[in-house]
Formats: C-alpha cells, structure tokens, sequence
C-alpha cells in the first residue's frame, strides 16, 4: 500500500496483480491531483478499505483468488459511497447486467487511453462527490 | 497234319498208316489202341482227323460218342464194305466210313485229306465267328458306355440306330429313333447354326473325321456345346455322327478364364503394389500400381534391390522374408526410386512356397504412405492448432499486461519529453544569454530554467522517465519470450527424429500452458536427470500440452469461478530402459465408464467448441509412435493421474509376425 497526494485531495485505489499496470496508471493519473493508493491482491485492497474511506476503486477484472467484480461487490459494502470502476482486457466478457447490479460506474478497456482513463474518472469522482 | 489212327494193338497198322502217309511228309500219325488215349489225343485242338478201327469194337463207339459234339472228324475203317456197319458208324456220328477194300489206301487218303479240309473249314468258321462276337459285344459295351451321344445314319439321313447317351442326351428312345430323319431328333438350332447338317455333308463327301464345335439349346432349353464328329462308314453312304456334351467343359474353362481376368483385374486394379520375387529377390510379377510407386515399368527381371534396402538389416523387409522367411504386416519402409526420390510405403512380406514347402520367393504388397504421412501431420498440425486456440486466451491476457502499461507509458513518456523538451528551451536560452556574457539576462534564463524545473517536477520527470523506459522494455521483453513460445510451439517437427531432452520439452510446455493456468493452479515440477531420447520434440510438447491444458481444465471445473487453487504435479523418471512422465492434478476427475474412451478419436464431454475430442488420440497416437504407452488412472472428484511410458530404444523398427 502506499499512498501520495495533496492533504485533502480525492483518495483512489487502484487494484492489480500486474505491478507495472499499477505503475503505469499511477503515471497517467499522476497530474490529476488524486491520492494514489495501490493494491497488487483483492486481499490487500480490502484491508486498504479496512483502515481509511476512498473515493474510487478502479480494479482490475482478472485477479487470482478474486475477480475484479467479487472485489467491488465487496468494496461496496465497506465503502458504499466509493465510485468503482472497472478495468480489463476483455471488456465483452463483462456481463453488462452485473455491472449495472454492482453499481460499477464506469467499464476500462485495457490497454486504456490516457486521456479516457482521466476523463472517465474525473466524471466518476464528479458524480461521488458528496454534496 | 495231325492224325490219331486208333486200331487194336495185335493188329497190323503198317496198311492204314501207309496210306495215310500219302497225304504229304507233314503228316504226323499218333497211333492208340484205347478210346481213352484216342480222347486224350484227340481233344487237344491240334488233331485235325480221328481214324478208328471197327476193329476195336466198343472202343471205337466210344471214340464215336466222345467226339459227337465237338473235335475232330472220325473216319471208321471197317474190315469188310457193309451198309450196315456204315450207316451204324454214321448214326453214331462218324463222318465217313471207309472199308478195307483193294482201293483202301486210295480211298482212305482221299476222305481223310477230305474231312481234314472240311474241318479245318469249320474249325476257321467258328473262330471267325468267335472273333466277330466278342467284338460285337466289345462294340456294344463301347456303344453303350461311351459319354458321347451316337447315331447312325443312312444315305438318306434317317436314322439307323442311336445309342443310349443319345437317347438321353435328346430324349428319344433308340425304338422311335430308326428310321426318323435327324431334323426331327435334334434341335434345329443344334443342326443349322450349331452347324450339324454341314458337318453331315462335310463328312459325306470325304473320308476321314470332321469335327466342329456345335452350340445350341438342349432339348430343357439350356444352352448347350457339342463336340460334334462325324465319319463316312463306308461306301454304302452311311455316315456315323458322334455329339459329346462339352457344355459343363466349356463352362468351367470360361469360368478358369474369368476366374483368371478376374484376378488379374483385381491385382491390377489393386490400390496396393503387389511384386512377387523369386529367391534370388529379383521380380517376377508386378502390378499396375507397383510399377506407379516405383516409378518404373517393364518391372520383370530386375533386382528388388532397386528400389528397397538391403541394409541396415532391419530395414530389409523383403531380404528378410526371402532369406529368414519372416512375415511382416504393415511395416512402414522407405523405398528409393531411380530419380532418388523416396517414398514412405506401408509394407507386407510373406514368403512363398509351393505345397512341398519349397522356396520359390516372396510377395510384398505395399501402399504409398506420402499422402498418409502427409494427412498425420496435417491432423497433427491441426490439433495442435486447436490446442493453441485453447492457449491463445491465456496467452492473449499475458500479453494484453504488458501491452496495456507499455501502451500507458508511451503516453506518459510522450508527456515527459514536452516536460524536457521545455526545459531543453530554457537551457538553450541560458546557453546564449552565457555566451552574450550578459549577467542580468543569464540570471533571468536561469532562474525561468529553476521555476520551470520545479513546475514540471524535472527530478522526478527524469527518474520516471527511466524507470518507465526499463518497464516498458521489460514489458516488451516478455511479449517477445511469449511470442517465441509460442511461435516455438507451433513450428513443424523435423521429419527425423532427433536426440531430445525430455525435461526440456516438458518444461517449456508447462511455462506457456502456466500462463493460462497460473490464477488457479500451482505447478510442482519434479524431473528427474534424464537420458536424451530419440523422439519427435514437437510431437511429444503437444501430449504435454494436452495432458496440462486437461489438467487444468480439471482443476477449472472442480473449483468453480473463486475456488481454491488446483495443484498440477510433472514428474520425470528413468524406469528400467524407459522414460516415464507423469501428469497428476487434483481436479474433477473421469467417471469409470468413460476411463475406457477417452483416448478414442472424438470422444469428448467438453462443450462445443471447448475440444476437438482429438486431443487424447492425438496423444495416443504420438505416443505409440514412439513404441510407448500411455494409460490414466482416475478417482472422480480427486484428481487423474496421467503416465506416458517412451522406451530409450527407439522402437520403430518393424517387427516380424510369426508364421500363420
């Protein structure tokens, strides 16, 4: 886990096996003013959502142990008011129902382009923003 | 000239002898006293005139009543001319009777040389008659007997007799047969176009035997051949016509020739090359399609030797058969064309030997096996295709990871050269304002060169910017070793087999298939120091693959989406003189009754499109070809374990079968 970002900045968590995705994205969004926080397991990200509130989970669909579904459905539950958003290869074997069930804002294909991935959360963040 | 002169012992015989004596120098004279020496002479066939003596009273009846019937003529010589002793004689069945007159040896002479004459003309008569019977009954039994119908023909044509083959041969009785004209016994057809009547007047007008093959129906309407002979008999213009039924002959000859093109045909026709060798292995008959596959024509003669190996010994099918009389039964064999080009052949010897067990060569049928040998490794091919289409999703992930931060950091990198390339500006700018020397403007360019360093975060930009590089060239690193396994994986195996490291080819396997299976399997691996192995690499990576894709599909269906992880174990070991591998996973399992299929072609319980049910044949077949032997043992719901056994010796030479 780590964490970056101005004090009082919108907190987002970023779930992947893949390291250097995790890494990649931390530098597409590093611009965006967020407070990064990364997780590499399903596990990890859930005790990350254990100790502090975020504003978005963007996770990654193929995990092993937990799918990236399973994982917002989870998130959910311990931090209703967080944005989740969706990203993987396989955008189409992503039942549309599910996600729509699941709340999940937002569906990123991978390999994403820098300037939807910002968009799509900035909207997201816009939408959460309390008040 | 033989006469008995019987007359009693005291008498004078010198007066009858004497004038017997007149009859020539050949004349023998046998003289008895009794009527048994006279019989005993008498009857023995040579005697040709009794005379006896009145003299002898009751002797001479008895000489009379013993030669009544049949021998020679008895003359009786009687003392004194009496009608009364003639005629007693002649009653008695004496042929004359002579009286001892002054004339007596005239007279006697004269009536001896008489009767002798007279009985010798019956004695001739009789043979003659003799003769002629036994030959009429030999000619009858032949008539009879003879497998041929027989008639005999007047000048006019009208029958006089028929024998009784003809009598059933055409359903006539011999009775109402004389005297009918040949039109009305036999079939018209038999006589005109079989030819019949010609025949008759070829033979009328000529001696000797005309003979024709005559066809026509038999009097039940079946199709019929005569042999048809006829002959003149003599000059009186009868004519003797001999029909032997040659129907069932020619019926089986034309059934010998058929039997003979219909073999021929079929040998010719033959999709398999037959030769037939003689012991020295040079070639005695060969086929259509052995003359294609060798390449050659006008085959007979030449050496088998042309075409097929001698050595190595094992490979020397055919010398084997002829010089150790093995059997092979489709043995695969290269042979060599006289282009040099060579051919794959499927090939069976048998020795040939004729009843008494002689040697008289061999026969070898074969098949070109190219087009075979060529659809094996298309199908081979194409499984493995389909294997890799399992392959490609898994595949396809591990490369979309790298693809999508290598994609992201192009982006970012892009960014990070503006961000530099500013800075680059600012410096250059600085760069002048040192060369003009002036101090205000070189304090100015720098400090915009600080505030812009610190805005774009240079430190950072410039330590990201490497990082990014060295991930994003890892990145592509690893898409390349992906790609090269798989490219590795798909390539074609050399044709030859070639000395391999088992361990090697398992493992390489393993690592392409992890990359599908790594989110729910662990993999244990535990090879053993192997032995190289003379085998096809290519074919033996795709059992391994399709024994791990199996596995994890096992594991895949037991677990569900969020189960536990499976466990795929490879082993590798040396087992006596062969190499033994197994796959074991603790996955769904297969249910007894289809342990016994599932290395049938098409046999599959995979939904559409998730198996091509080659798989497993596919595995077993590659394995049989490498002489090995591939077996499953299974408890549902725990997990399969599967064992392929390879023989170090390669065990593809072919193998003779015993004698039948």
């Amino acid at each position: 886990m780590s964490a970056e970002g101005a004090r009082g900045a919108r907190v987002v968590l970023v779930v992947d096996d893949e390291a250097r995705i995790l890494s990649a994205l931390r530098r597409t969004l590093r611009r965006e003013g967020y407070e990064i926080l990364t997780a590499e397991t399903p596990a990890e990200a859930l005790r990350i959502l254990e100790e502090r509130p975020v504003d978005l989970i963007l996770s990654d669909q193929k995990m092993p142990g937990m799918s990236g579904l399973e994982l917002l459905a989870r998130a959910a539950e311990r931090c209703p008011s967080a944005a989740r958003l969706l990203i993987t290869g396989w955008t189409e074997e992503v039942p549309q129902r599910q996600l729509e069930a699941l709340g999940v804002r937002a569906l990123l294909p991978k390999p994403w382009d820098d300037g939807e991935l910002k968009r799509t959360l900035r909207q997201a963040l816009g939408a959460s923003r309390p008040g | 000239m033989r006469i008995v002169v019987a007359l009693p012992s005291g008498q004078d015989a010198e007066a009858t002898l004497a004038a017997l004596r007149r009859l020539g120098r050949e004349v023998e004279l046998v003289l008895v006293h009794d009527a048994t020496q006279c019989l005993g002479q008498a009857r023995d066939g040579s005697v040709d005139l009794v005379v006896a003596d009145r003299a002898l009273g009751e002797e001479t009846d008895r000489i009379l009543e013993g030669l009544r019937s049949e021998g020679p003529p008895v003359v009786v010589v009687a003392g004194e001319a009496s009608d009364e002793v003639a005629l007693d004689a002649f009653r008695r069945g004496a042929a004359d009777c002579v009286a001892a007159s002054d004339d007596f040896p005239r007279v006697l002479a004269i009536v001896a040389l008489e009767q002798i004459r007279r009985w010798r003309a019956v004695r001739e008569r009789g043979a003659v008659e003799r003769r002629l019977q036994t030959l009429e009954r030999l000619n009858d039994v032949i008539v009879e007997a003879i497998p041929a119908a027989l008639a005999v023909l007047d000048a006019e044509g009208r029958v006089v007799g028929v024998n009784p083959e003809f009598s059933r041969t055409f359903e006539v009785s011999a009775e109402s047969a004389q005297g009918q004209p040949l039109e009305r016994l036999l079939p018209r057809d038999l006589l005109e176009s079989g030819g019949v009547i010609g025949l008759l007047a070829r033979a009328a007008l000529q001696r000797g035997v005309e003979a024709r093959v005559a066809r026509g129906v038999g009097p039940d309407g079946s199709p019929r051949a005569f042999d048809a002979r006829a002959r003149r008999l003599g000059d009186d213009g009868r004519l003797l016509l001999v029909l032997a039924d040659v129907t069932e002959r020619e019926r089986l000859a034309k059934r010998i020739v058929d039997l003979q093109r219909y073999t021929e045909n079929i040998i010719q026709n033959l999709n398999s090359a037959l030769l037939v060798v003689d012991v020295e292995g040079r070639i005695t008959f060969a086929n259509a399609m052995a003359e294609r596959i060798l390449g050659a024509t006008r085959l007979r003669g030449h050496s088998v030797a042309e075409w097929f190996p001698t050595t190595p010994r094992q490979s020397a099918l055919l010398v084997r058969t002829l010089e150790e009389g093995l059997r092979f039964r489709g043995a695969e064999a290269t042979i060599t064309r006289a282009d040099g080009q060579w051919l794959p052949i499927g090939v069976s010897c048998a020795p040939l030997v004729d009843a008494d067990g002689t040697k008289l060569g061999a026969v070898a049928v074969f098949q070109d096996l190219s087009e075979i040998k060529e659809l094996q490794r298309h199908v081979l091919q194409a499984e493995k295709m389909a294997s890799i289409g399992q392959l490609a999703a898994g595949v396809a992930h591990e490369i979309n990871n790298p693809m999508g931060f290598i994609h992201a950091n192009l982006f970012q990198m892009a960014e990070y050269l503006q961000d530099l390339r500013r800075l680059w500006d600012r410096a250059e700018l600085l760069r002048h304002a040192a060369a003009e020397g002036d101090l205000a403007r070189i304090r100015a360019a720098a400090a915009a060169l600080g505030e812009l360093a610190g805005e774009v975060d240079a430190d950072y930009v410039l330590a990201d910017f490497a990082k990014a590089v060295r991930e994003s060239q890892e990145g592509s690193e690893r898409i390349r070793h992906i790609v090269q396994d798989l490219r590795h994986f798909s390539r074609h195996d050399p044709s030859e087999r070639t000395f391999s490291d088992v361990n090697e080819c398992l493992d390489s396997t393993a690592n392409i298939v992890w990359t599908m299976m790594k989110h729910s399997v662990v993999l244990e691996k535990h090879y053993s120091q192997l032995p190289r192995l003379r085998c096809y690499p290519m074919q033996l990576k795709q059992v391994f693959m399709n024994l791990l894709v199996n596995a994890y599909q096992a594991i895949e269906e037991k677990r569900g989406p969020q189960g536990e992880h499976g466990r795929v174990r490879l082993a590798t070991q040396q087992r006596g003189g062969n190499v033994v591998i197994t796959v074991s996973d603790d996955g769904i399992g297969i249910p007894p009754e289809n342990l016994s299929r599932i290395f049938d072609p098409f046999f599959t319980t995979k939904e559409v499109g998730m198996g091509t049910g080659l798989g497993l044949s596919t595995c077993f077949s590659i394995v049989e070809r490498h002489g090995g032997t591939i077996r499953v043992e299974s408890q549902p719901g725990e997990g399969s374990t599967f064992e392929v056994v390879l023989p170090l010796a390669a065990q593809d030479e072919p193998r003779p079968e015993p004698a039948p």
